[in-house]
């Protein structure tokens, strides 16, 4: 059985000018040690989709279809009281900015004390500390600055904490949304290994979030790309993101548009052309492929019917007309 | 990717020379005990007619406030920056404004840099009015068009109706390049242009760039925190540390064999080469940068330095504050390769 599963998964938005549909028909899988990357670009419902797992989902949102099955149990329809039971315990979220997320005005220890005081009640303060030093040392701070405000901890260390606290009650899955976007080069790779090293050493499963191509790769094993709330192609990370084409590497031609437009040092130097145009409106009814108007290989076929998802290996899939018409 | 023949030419125009500069801020402390943080710490560089220069480093490492100094958005403490034969550091008033003309900057945050309540129009024809150029309105109106058009801002008469909020990021920093472009400067200043955009973006924005530099003649100070885009942007790269500039040289040569273990673990950082085999940490630098206001002795970079480490913390590195120093002769129509490393290192990387 897997950690997390998510079957068929579509989310509304209610508007005012109508209903979105941020994610439509979406299937994940997560296995227990798992690490799986979510990348596209801003609103392709990359967050919408990780907010729903833990159901952090914002009041106009509403899972409209589809299942959510975590450890077993379906998080669909729960009510609030049962699902504040699974946050922290089996899912914790990272959000995207969370280090500017501490307040200021509390010691970092004493902040992540309440986390686990909170949600584990028969824990006894002693134990709870000892814990918060043991989380310390886990993410890689001296437990000797447990004691410091979060002014006094560099952007990185502030992300560290955060990460800390959200492992505070010794969750199965972490979904960490951008968890390096704001960061510099150098404490982006620090918190990229982090996260591998909890992976291997605590069995963590992980879902990254990211429009960051390169920092998926450091950590992720599969990765799956969503555009306009679709997922368009999944699979073994170095399959999907593979440069040159061939069986093992990305089909779509949004993924290749998204690695193309991350230079590679070992390449050649040039600067490859962007993608035109912008993603569709999903409040108006779309037919055909999403991506069609974009799309540098566009055919006829693609203007009028949905692609299907095609096996291309095992466990990369693509939904793409051109993975019909040249099965490699 | 081709490079203007003036840039090879050792005595091409300058467009900007700048000299020893120093930015200090005060930094915490009574007046009497204050210290002083050195953000810029005796930086040099110029810039030739149609290059373009890409300062890298890491947040905080100073390369933000050099390129304000040079706006004059901030006044340097010393040193020179010498632009069509005046000093920028030292002029006041008018005649900082009318100098200013041959300036520009291009920030990075395209939805916090225009006003909400400005048509495209209105924020171009802005640019004119401040800098007092076209005589009618007509003329005005020909001009902004013909920017719009040149930022591929199409068709431009439909979009310069338009509000901020009704473009895209991409467009948002398009109308940002007209403003800049539509004075005739010498010099434009690229503040991570395109870290705020939605990646297949990215391209199509530094494409516009480089078309304008190649059209134009415009050299650009090109600021980010990511070598790999400045490696095929910009025809040389100096990478900053803590306030200084730690290694230079033309881009393919520096990224092919940084020279300084900075530039070595700035490249390691930006590799996607997956960590997921398991932990792989020596190849991650360790550590923070340290505080401006306490420049560690000798190399500022010694105590993170992996080389250090490696050589078994030679006394030179903690007690000599190396220069720039040639590590390569430059090729035939190319500027030299400089590091400021006791042990730099020349392999291919």
């Amino acid at each position: 059985m897997s950690l997390l599963e998510i079957n068929d998964l579509s989310i509304d938005y209610k508007l005012s000018k109508g209903v979105l549909r941020a994610v439509d028909h979406v299937s994940l899988c997560v296995e227990l040690g798992d690490s799986v990357g979510i990348v596209g670009e801003s609103g392709c419902g990359k967050t919408t989709l990780g907010l729903a797992v833990p159901m952090l989902l914002p009041e106009n949102a509403t899972v409209s279809g589809g299942s959510i099955v975590l450890d077993g149990q379906q998080i669909v329809g729960l009510d609030e009281a049962e699902i504040s039971r699974l946050r922290w315990t089996s899912v914790a979220f990272v959000f995207q900015g969370a280090m500017n997320a501490l307040n200021p005005v509390q010691r970092v220890d004493r902040q992540i004390l309440e986390a686990i005081r909170t949600h584990e009640p028969e824990t006894s303060k002693q134990d709870a500390y000892a814990r918060v030093l043991e989380l310390f040392n886990l993410v890689g701070i001296s437990p000797s600055r447990a004691k410091s405000y979060p002014h006094e901890f560099s952007g990185g260390m502030r992300q560290r904490a955060m990460i800390a606290m959200s492992l505070a009650c010794r969750p199965s899955l972490l979904i960490a949304d951008e968890p390096t976007t704001a960061l510099d080069v150098i404490s982006q790779a620090q918190i990229l290994t982090l996260l591998s090293e909890l992976r291997h050493r605590e069995g963590l499963s992980l879902i990254m979030i990211s429009h960051d191509l390169a920092a998926i790769k450091r950590v992720c094993d599969r990765i799956v790309v969503m555009y306009a709330g679709v997922v368009v192609e999944s699979g073994p990370t170095e399959h999907v993101l593979g440069r040159g084409g061939g069986p093992n590497a990305a089909l779509h031609p949004y993924t290749k548009a998204l690695i193309r437009a991350h230079p590679d040092l070992r390449g050649e130097r040039v600067l490859e052309e962007g993608l035109q145009g912008h993603p569709p409106d999903l409040s108006e009814p779309i037919s055909g492929c999403r991506f069609a108007d974009r799309c540098p290989e566009v055919m006829d076929i693609c203007r009028t019917q949905t692609p299907p998802a095609v096996t291309l290996s095992p466990g990369h899939i693509a939904a793409c007309h051109l993975a019909r018409k040249d099965p490699q | 990717m081709s490079t203007p023949d003036v840039i090879n030419d050792p005595r091409a125009e300058l467009v900007l020379d700048v000299q020893d500069l120093v930015v200090d801020f005060a930094g915490r402390g009574s007046r009497r005990h204050r210290s002083t943080v050195k953000a810029v710490d005796g930086v040099s560089f110029d810039i030739a007619r149609g290059e373009i220069l890409a300062l890298v480093g890491e947040s905080g490492c100073g390369k933000s406030t050099i390129a304000m100094s040079v706006m004059r958005l901030i006044t340097p403490t010393s040193g020179r920056i010498m632009s069509g034969g005046q000093d920028f550091a030292s002029l006041r008033g008018r005649a900082l404004r009318k100098a200013r003309r041959r300036i520009q900057m291009i920030f990075q945050d395209p939805f916090g840099s225009l006003d909400a309540r400005q048509t495209v129009f209105d924020t171009v024809a802005e640019s004119l009015i401040i800098h007092k150029i076209g005589d009618t309105t007509e003329q005005r109106r020909t001009m902004v068009l013909e920017a719009l058009n040149l930022a591929h801002l199409r068709p431009p008469e439909r979009l310069a109706a338009n509000f901020p909020h009704e473009l895209s990021g991409g467009q948002r920093q398009r109308v940002a390049i007209a403003s800049a472009m539509i004075v005739g400067p010498d010099l434009v200043i690229a503040d991570e242009p395109v870290s705020m955009l939605d990646v297949s973006a990215r391209s199509g924005i530094l494409r516009l760039m480089m078309d304008l530099r190649d059209r134009l003649g415009v050299s650009y100070l090109f600021i980010t925190h990511d070598l790999a885009t400045a490696w095929v942007v910009a025809d040389r790269i100096a990478v900053v540390y803590l306030g200084r500039i730690v290694e230079t040289g033309p881009s393919a040569e520096l990224v092919a064999r940084p020279a300084h273990p900075y530039t070595r673990a700035l490249l390691d950082a930006t590799s996607d080469e997956t960590t997921t085999s398991g932990p792989d940490t020596g190849r991650v630098l360790a550590g923070e940068a340290p505080s401006a206001s306490s420049v560690p002795s000798g190399c500022r970079f010694h105590p993170r330095c992996p080389k250090y480490a490696e050589l078994g913390q030679p006394a030179v590195c903690h007690t000599d504050d190396p220069t720039l120093q040639i590590v390569r002769r430059a090729a035939p129509g190319q500027r030299e390769h400089q590091a400021a490393c006791h042990f730099p290192s020349d392999e291919e990387q």
